[in-house]
């Protein structure tokens, strides 16, 4: 028993040293030790990071593996559990004072990795040494982990002793407790607090965009854009459950109607901003509509091809040449007026007020839909088509009418952002934005409204808000994307019906009643008894 | 003399090379119980598909009060009357089971996709009346309390009569159901049969019924229909039924009737 918990702990610590080698040798030690270094205001790259950065970084992943270690040991005494994160620590210390120890030969030979690996510098290694001499910088790795994992160790132990108990209980229970006591009032008392927590949104929602500045402007707008166009697809496919892959076009097609209409080259239309929302949103509602007609008949994995291809030509078709003197061709369409509001140009502010204007009225479109007779012939369909039709749903009908919907909600946010921007081309509307979209709910989950906004937070704000450490933006990606699949298939949200208020009858034919009933008359005689 | 909802004339259904329903005629007199029996294959299934607008049969003609179901959509016949259940369960699985009921009602509902966006006075009152209507129709089938619960997560006995409910909520005139009793034990069994005749005595729905539990066919059934290899052999009461020596044999093979005579004796 002892020989396995002490073996279980050298083995976790080997795999967070391979973790920290990894990281290291793609600099993402580098780059979370600048993010950190940010906070507190002091420079860190990613060719010469911050000595101060780096030990933070160590420090968090000998944190997490004491922890981890410690946690794994759960029945063992408090003194075993920290003797396993202590090994624990001093494994993945050994590894990451070897790793460091060759940087310090390389170092010593004058020898530059950076021909094989692009991320390793000497400036670079230096700073993994921590800038200390010879063996005091391995020595110095190997200790930082060794002393994280043990305060780890102790941390968890520590919450674990008795005299926390009161303390732990309290916080566990605190978001529990606070609902009950929020649910406790009586009617009216919840409905005065309901109107006060509105009231605060809605002054957070007003004073926020003048208070944070164009870039945050810019990257929530971003994000309004999106969550705008997850809803859209979120009619198409988590509700009426068909799977449209080419959703980016409509989102195209509301943008070029803006920009077309708007824009001194090629057309010089100059219609003004609403009427060219209007006519984007139908336009692309129309759309949806003549690409639903011979969809109809196609289900799964054809329909996905279908409109995959769909995507493509629009895209192909706004590159091409044939459509340069319209639509502008590759180089796109520039210097897109925007709304004016008494007499001034829209500035960011207005945009984000514009934006969040739009994202409510999309909620509140698809809140009312998902509830209504429409939305449940939705989900039959998506549940199973053959059986809704049975039923009396006209699904070709409730098909085209979540087509056109969906494609109305990417024809608002593409005119949007088209002014925003004041310039769409055809490199906006790649086959990449359309699988985003999707992402975007399938992360979130399917079907839903607070998933919708969290997908578009993690997959658009995000990355924006990374853009710094752009190399590791699709790996981030990436490993979230396996995560949630292991972790979480249904989306971080998953879909839940909602519970509605049933009213109660009177005279219920319970299940006693029935039986007596069938009493009434036993079969007479029985031809293969 | 009564009047018939649902006349199946000549109807046949041929798949590939396999005739499957083979000028089948069925004549169901309003607000009656009617059993379509037959061995494994005998293509009953078929003929329900015939009548619900599943398959589109090669000759003949299904009348539905009078009127050809030829080139309707399966929709289309729904909102006339017709209503069915499956022999495997299909129930809209992740909606809670007022939702499938609520389903059933679609067709009848007039409330558009405006007037929901728009929250009209049409909207809440069809909303409203709708529920009512739903949560009355789990609680005749035996499912009170049980309105917001996920269909999927329910026991089988209570999904085959949701399925039921589901079909009552669109209001039909004719109720298919393919083999309602299937898997359930005797208790459920029973209800069940007192449920299907309440659905004749009280609200005078026809019903046409496959099933191969003998109990409840003979003791429920106004009429039968026997079919063997795609063809109709028999047809009649329970009593003509189980005197007729070629549904005898179809059940029981060559000399089946003389055996079953003898062993009768016997008894």
């Amino acid at each position: 028993m002892k020989k396995t918990y002490l073996r279980q702990s050298f083995d976790t610590g080997i795999i967070f040293g391979i973790v920290h080698i990894f990281c290291v040798l793609i600099a993402f030690n580098a780059m979370l030790g600048s993010l950190l270094a940010k906070i507190v205001n002091v420079t860190s790259s990613l060719t010469s990071p911050a000595v101060g950065a780096l030990i933070a970084y160590a420090v968090i992943l000998g944190l997490w593996a004491g922890i981890a270690s410690a946690l794994r040991q759960r029945e063992l005494s408090d003194g075993k559990r920290l003797l396993a994160s202590l090994v624990t620590g001093s494994s993945s210390g050994l590894l990451a004072a070897v790793l460091v120890g060759i940087f310090q030969l390389m170092l010593i030979l004058n020898i530059n990795p950076r021909d094989y690996l692009t991320n390793l510098s000497l400036p670079f290694m230096q700073a993994c040494l921590y800038s200390l001499p010879g063996l005091l910088g391995i020595l110095a790795n190997f200790f930082t982990f060794l002393i994280s994992a043990f305060v780890g160790g102790l941390l968890v132990v520590g919450w674990n002793l008795h005299g926390f108990a009161s303390i732990r209980h309290q916080i566990n229970n605190a978001p529990k407790n606070w609902i009950a006591k929020l649910r406790s009032g009586s009617a009216k008392k919840q409905l005065i607090q309901k109107y006060v927590f509105y009231a605060l949104l809605f002054v957070l929602i007003a004073i926020l965009p003048l208070e944070w500045g164009s870039y945050w402007n810019y990257v929530i707008g971003t994000v309004g854009l999106y969550v705008i166009m997850g809803l859209g697809l979120n009619i198409i496919v988590g509700l009426s459950g068909q799977l449209v892959l080419g959703y980016i076009a409509f989102f195209a097609i509301g943008a070029y109607t803006m920009a077309l209409l708007n824009a001194p080259i090629p057309h010089n239309l100059m219609w003004g901003f609403w009427p060219a929302l209007v006519l984007a949103i139908l336009l692309a509602a129309l759309a949806g509509f003549l690409l639903g007609l011979p969809l109809m008949r196609l289900r799964g994995d054809y329909l996905a091809i279908v409109t995959l291809g769909f995507g493509e030509i629009i895209r192909i078709l706004l590159n091409s040449d044939l459509l340069t003197s319209f639509s502008g061709g590759p180089r796109g369409v520039q210097g897109i007026h925007g709304p004016t509001i008494f007499g001034q140009v829209f500035s960011d502010v207005n945009y984000m007020y514009l934006i969040i204007l739009a994202v409510a009225l999309a909620m509140y479109v698809y809140n009312r839909l998902q509830h209504s007779r429409t939305g449940r012939a939705w989900l039959a369909i998506r549940e199973d088509e053959t059986v809704a039709r049975a039923t009396g749903v006209n699904t070709n009908k409730y098909k085209l009418l979540a087509l056109v919907i969906g494609a109305g909600f990417a024809g608002l946010a593409g005119a949007i952002s088209a002014a925003m921007n004041q310039f769409i081309g055809p490199g906006d509307q790649s086959l990449m934005a359309s699988i985003n979209v999707l992402c975007e709910i399938i992360v979130g989950g399917m079907g839903n409204i607070p998933g919708t906004l969290l997908g578009a937070f993690a997959l658009k704000g995000l990355p924006e808000l990374l853009r710094e450490v752009e190399n590791f933006r699709m790996l981030a990606f990436g490993a979230l994307l396996v995560a949630m699949m292991i972790l979480r298939p249904e989306g971080l949200i998953p879909s839940q019906r909602p519970t509605l208020e049933l009213p109660e009858e009177t005279p219920p034919a319970t299940s006693s009643t029935l039986t007596d009933a069938a009493k009434i008359k036993p079969p007479e005689e029985n031809p293969h008894d | 003399m009564t009047e018939n909802i649902i006349e199946c004339r000549e109807v046949t259904k041929i798949f590939g090379g396999l005739t499957a329903v083979n000028k089948v005629d069925v004549f169901v007199p309003k607000s009656s119980i009617f059993s379509i029996i037959g061995p494994n294959g005998a293509g009953k299934t078929t003929l329900f598909n015939c009548i619900s607008g599943f398959y589109t049969p090669e000759h003949g003609e299904v009348y539905f009060e009078g009127e050809p179901l030829r080139g309707k959509t399966t929709d289309a016949i729904a909102s006339m009357g017709i209503s069915r259940t499956y022999q495997n369960i299909r129930l809209f699985s992740n909606l809670t089971t007022i939702e499938n009921v609520l389903v059933g009602q679609h067709h009848r509902l007039r409330e558009t996709w405006v007037d929901a966006i728009l929250n009209t006075r049409r909207y809440q009152t069809e909303e409203k009346a709708s529920i009512q209507e739903g949560v009355r129709w789990l609680n005749f089938v035996g499912l009170q309390g049980l309105g917001n619960t996920p269909a999927r997560s329910m026991p089988y006995g209570a999904q085959r009569r949701l399925e039921i409910a589901r079909a009552l909520g669109s209001n039909p005139k004719l109720l298919l159901l393919d083999e309602p009793t299937a898997g359930m034990n005797p208790q459920e069994t029973l209800e069940m049969t007192a449920l299907i005749r309440r659905l004749r005595d009280e609200f005078g729905i026809t019903i046409i019924l496959i099933e191969h539990d003998m109990h409840v066919v003979m003791g429920i059934s106004d009429h039968i229909a026997v079919l063997d290899f795609g063809l109709k052999i028999a047809d009649g009461t329970p009593k003509e039924i189980q005197a007729n020596p070629r549904v005898i044999e179809a059940y029981l093979g060559p000399g089946g009737a003389a055996l079953a005579k003898k062993y009768s004796r016997n008894k």
